[in-house]
């Protein structure tokens, strides 16, 4: 759950960029023959609904309903006592609290009388029962998958997410900064440490993982017990700021390879090219690491509800390839001459920096 | 060893209920169902898993990372990474076409898998596994009793992290340090800061604490996956008058309402003992859905469980149940103002399991 700052600023996030996040997304509905589009949140799938009303839910779940003409309308099953929260956050939508939001906005729509088509984000992934109770109160209504119009929009970033991203990312940066490679012993306290430092700097949401000992284990996870910190760790920081995601992962251990690899990694972050698979970039530039072998890589990118989600990945068949512009977060492991190496960062495809 | 006792149990309710496969769901907002049958706990993504008459389990992850965890911290379960979990699930269920599948909870079930209810005769076990959530073996009450020890350390970090000046974030940032620091996974917390202005709690906004602020939080670490709550309020400065007599009544009320808690007696019991307090001084409206949610909720896997105490819940309360009484609401005086207490339900009445002071704190203005 959400226990971060939490504030819509309009001075970060204007009001007019949210309205022209809604008339491309309207666009594409159009194109798509859909009469408008419904989304779901939780604060497991947020992104969707904070992309085009800049709110993220702390806990519960809602569905906002966008029509191809008219007002928003956000129905939550969050408590009527937070809904002018909920407002001060959410400046583009009608905020409505009920325990049945999907029979709420089926009405809506049924009542209106004008959508004939409705696009759902995920719809096969939608919770049963705001679904049921949509299709039960508005039966007339035909669903449709409306992930792909969704995508469509996100296939870039614009500038007012590209600052939230780079404000993320520079709160990771510092907070793994402060960390050194012989300066802490106990894995429970560093990542209290890093949490504290992100939280007071105004992240939303902070997921810390470690691999205490790569060399034994590269698997990142919570410390959950008291564990000492071997010479060679890592550490993952997941942060939000208002909404944007990041994830950094650095690799922290005394020897000199570990720095020639950082130093590699983040020219490669810098210069990741549009239309080239990814897994070729990496394996393409691996030459000045001498003796290194590449492992699992994975890109994750944000082009539906989850903040991250995996696009590409040495684990999947395909051949993504990023489109100039797109926004995603690397992860790459190798194997250095005197153990395992774990990178992660986001880029921006055809640029060298968020 | 308290995955094992909660798979034995599970199992052996299923074979009462004639299942041969129970399918549950779970993501990092409502994990429970899934963390009991798997014993995991869920951050980013969304989680499937079949637990077999066997007690085998299958536990099916969007997110590789997430498959790392879980391999990490559920070593007796089969881990499957499956980037499109439905179509993995879809695959899995057609092998199971000859199974008694249960599934849970159903409300959250992805469409696509309930659409095929008819055709694979998916039972809804939502309850079955309720009572379970609900009625705690020992080995559960034990983390729950360590959740609310934790609690109330916590909050102790909280009250040394408040003084005027310092913005409500800055004051969560301190505890989940605290928590995190002492191997806490998970605390739900909200807040508010402020006076009559202040309807309810919710996340951070970035306010800074100022003299005579009330300032409530709800402070809900988790043990092993299992949460327990403290709610307390704070004042910046010398509590006035009206906000000490404004406690003084919600200390009367959860009193009132803990007194009541005994084996036997229904959720509205409590919830009612709470109220009529309010409504002894003339204070009912603040007892209504219009300025509050719930007068307290169960407590276990997940942080705001069932059953909720409300007037009209009639779930029947029973030893080794464990509850959150608190009188959270609005009071037109002072502000949005909270008091709670965790307790474990015993035969003849109840443990109270946080130890904090009920007092209105005071932290320098």
């Amino acid at each position: 759950m959400r226990r971060g700052l939490m504030r819509w600023d309009a001075a970060e996030l204007p009001l007019d960029r949210l309205e022209a996040r809604i008339g491309r997304l309207r666009d594409e509905l159009e194109l798509a023959g859909l009469d408008g589009l419904i989304v779901y949140t939780n604060i497991v799938r947020p992104s969707a609904v904070h992309y085009l009303t800049s709110f993220t839910p702390y806990w519960s779940e809602g569905l906002l309903l966008v029509p191809l003409h008219g007002r928003l309308v956000f129905a939550t099953a969050l408590s009527n006592r937070v809904a002018d929260w909920i407002r001060s956050t959410n400046p583009v939508s009608e905020v409505i609290s009920t325990p049945r939001p999907g029979a709420l906005l089926g009405e809506r729509l049924a009542g209106d009388g004008l959508a004939k088509r409705v696009g759902i984000l995920e719809i096969d992934a939608m919770p049963t029962e705001l679904f049921d109770d949509l299709s039960a109160a508005a039966p007339e209504l035909r669903w449709a998958d409306g992930s792909v119009a969704f995508a469509n929009v996100r296939r870039t970033i614009d500038a007012a997410e590209r600052r939230m991203l780079a404000q993320a990312d520079a709160l990771a940066v510092a907070a793994l900064d402060q960390v050194r490679t012989a300066g802490h012993s106990e894995a429970g306290a560093l990542a209290g440490l890093i949490e504290r430092r992100l939280r007071l700097a105004g992240a939303e949401e902070v997921l810390i993982a470690l691999a205490p000992d790569l060399a034994a284990d590269t698997r990142l996870n919570r410390v959950l017990k008291p564990t000492t910190l071997s010479g060679r760790f890592a550490v993952r920081a997941a942060v939000a700021y208002k909404g944007g995601w990041v994830r950094r992962t650095r690799t922290f251990a005394s020897d000199g390879a570990v720095a020639r690899a950082n130093a590699w990694f983040n020219d490669l972050i810098s210069s990741i090219e549009p239309g080239k698979p990814i897994g070729a970039q990496i394996a393409g530039r691996l030459s000045p690491l001498l003796g290194a072998t590449i492992g699992n890589w994975t890109v994750e990118g944000c082009v539906g509800s989850y903040p991250l989600s995996v696009v590409a990945s040495s684990r999947q068949p395909g051949n993504t390839v990023p489109t100039a512009g797109s926004f995603g977060v690397l992860t790459v492991e190798l194997l250095l001459e005197r153990g395992p190496w774990i990178g992660a960062a986001p880029f921006v495809a055809g640029e060298r920096a968020l | 060893m308290i995955a094992h006792d909660r798979r034995a149990r599970l199992i052996a309710a299923m074979a009462d209920a004639g299942l041969d496969t129970l399918l549950v769901y779970g993501n990092a907002w409502q994990c429970d169902y899934l963390r009991y049958a798997a014993d995991f706990g869920s951050l980013e993504g969304q989680g499937l898993a079949l637990v077999g008459k066997d007690g085998q389990v299958a536990l099916y992850l969007d997110s590789p990372l997430e498959v790392d965890r879980a391999e990490l911290d559920c070593p007796d379960v089969e881990v499957t990474y499956a980037p499109d979990l439905l179509t993995a699930l879809d695959a899995k269920l057609d092998q199971l076409r000859n199974h008694s599948i249960g599934v849970a909870p159903r409300r959250l079930l992805p469409r696509r898998i309930a659409a095929r209810s008819a055709e694979l005769e998916l039972r809804d076990a939502t309850a079955l596994v309720d009572r379970l959530l609900m009625d705690k073996m020992d080995c559960e009450i034990v983390a729950i009793r360590r959740a609310a020890r934790i609690a109330d350390e916590g909050y102790r970090v909280f009250v040394n992290a408040a003084r005027a000046g310092r913005a409500d974030y800055e004051l969560i940032a301190e505890t989940e340090n605290f928590f995190r620091a002492n191997g806490i996974e998970d605390n739900f917390q909200i807040i508010g800061v402020g006076g009559t202005d202040v309807k309810g709690m919710t996340p951070p906004s970035g306010r800074a604490l100022t003299r005579g602020d009330l300032v409530t939080t709800e402070l809900t670490p988790s043990v092993d996956g299992y949460y327990a709550q403290i709610c307390r309020t704070l004042v910046v400065g010398e509590p006035s008058a009206e906000q000490r007599a404004a406690h003084a009544l919600f200390r009367q009320a959860m009193e009132a309402g803990i007194a009541v808690v005994r084996d036997g007696v229904a959720a509205a019991d409590i919830a009612r003992a709470e109220n009529d307090v309010f409504r002894a001084h003339g204070l009912g409206e603040y007892t209504s859905s219009k300025y509050t949610r719930v007068r307290g909720h169960g407590m276990g896997l997940f942080a705001d469980s069932k059953p909720h105490l409300l007037e009209t819940v009639t779930t029947r309360i029973g030893a080794g149940m464990t509850l959150i009484v608190h009188p959270n609401t609005y009071h037109p005086t002072v502000g949005y103002l909270v008091l709670g207490d965790a307790v474990l339900v015993t035969a003849d009445g109840c443990e109270v399991l946080t130890q904090t002071r009920r007092e209105l704190f005071s932290v320098p203005a």
